[in-house]
């Protein structure tokens, strides 16, 4: 385990080969996000109505929800369709909105054109190590955020080693 | 398993006890070395470790008179198996999404 601690948060990726296009697998992460983004997966205090990412750089990334509310979850950081978008993921540790761009970690989408039609969708959420108050205060234990850093690190070296073995 | 994930992640979701919980990745602790080493009171800890305990994150043992606690390494890999998880469940459904799109040509 004291190995551990001193390892490097190694980002978590996840790909998928979809039938279409990359501008219209673009075009459905995207645009179309509340169609299928999973109901569960939300910050907001009520149920969940509706998902939005805004299609420009500096957009926002948000869900509606039942009681009228919005909850911020993400900022567009790169908007280059149908190549890339690139997602500031603006939540904290503790499932809260993270007001501080500099302690987010990102997420990266990729589409890449395998053959006619089919597209392959590579994901890549990275730089984990943010969300904590630094690695300094991580190591050091006690201080500030480092319990939820070390459950991170502790995620991301597990995170790895099943993508590794689930790699198809 | 949803409903302890939810618990383990309001338990997590308080600085006390995530530095609790940083604490206990150096070693097992007895209540009494905890409260001398943050600034809150012994009640205050035992409250702290009880929330951790129900939420697994932590397990206790007697040890003579002392009531020592240390993580419970199970529960973390069960928090990392929810991270995993997340992404693997959103692009599923997202490519469920883009299929079924192109069945009906809406």
């Amino acid at each position: 385990m004291t190995a551990m601690t001193e390892r490097v948060l190694d980002a978590v990726r996840k790909s998928v080969t979809v039938n279409a296009s990359p501008e219209e697998a673009f075009t459905i992460f995207t645009e179309d996000f509340d169609s299928w983004w999973p109901r569960s997966h939300h910050i907001g205090k009520t149920p969940m109505t509706r998902g939005i990412i805004e299609g420009r750089r500096g957009g926002r990334c948000y869900t509606e929800h039942e009681d009228g509310s919005e909850a911020d979850w993400g900022t567009v950081l790169a908007w280059d369709p149908p190549r890339l978008v690139l997602i500031a993921w603006r939540i904290a540790a503790n499932w809260q909105f993270e007001p501080d761009l500099e302690k987010a970690s990102e997420v990266e989408v990729r589409f890449t054109p395998v053959e006619d039609g089919v597209t392959r969708v590579d994901l890549e959420h990275r730089n984990f190590e943010r969300m904590s108050s630094g690695a300094a205060e991580m190591r050091t234990g006690v201080g500030g955020e480092g319990g939820w850093g070390s459950i991170l690190q502790l995620f991301a070296a597990r995170v790895e080693d099943r993508t590794r073995r689930a790699a198809q | 398993m949803s409903t302890y994930r939810e618990r383990q992640l309001d338990a997590l979701g308080d600085p006390t006890r995530r530095a609790i919980l940083a604490r206990l990745r150096r070693g097992p602790a007895p209540v009494g070395k905890l409260a001398r080493d943050f600034p809150v009171s012994r009640p205050a800890i035992s409250q702290h470790l009880r929330v951790l305990k129900e939420a697994n994150l932590v397990t206790d043992r007697a040890d003579g008179t002392k009531r020592v606690y240390e993580l419970n390494p199970e529960a973390f890999a069960s928090l990392r198996e929810y991270f995993d998880e997340f992404w693997g469940v959103a692009l599923i459904a997202f490519k469920k999404r883009v299929e079924h799109r192109n069945r009906e040509e809406r």
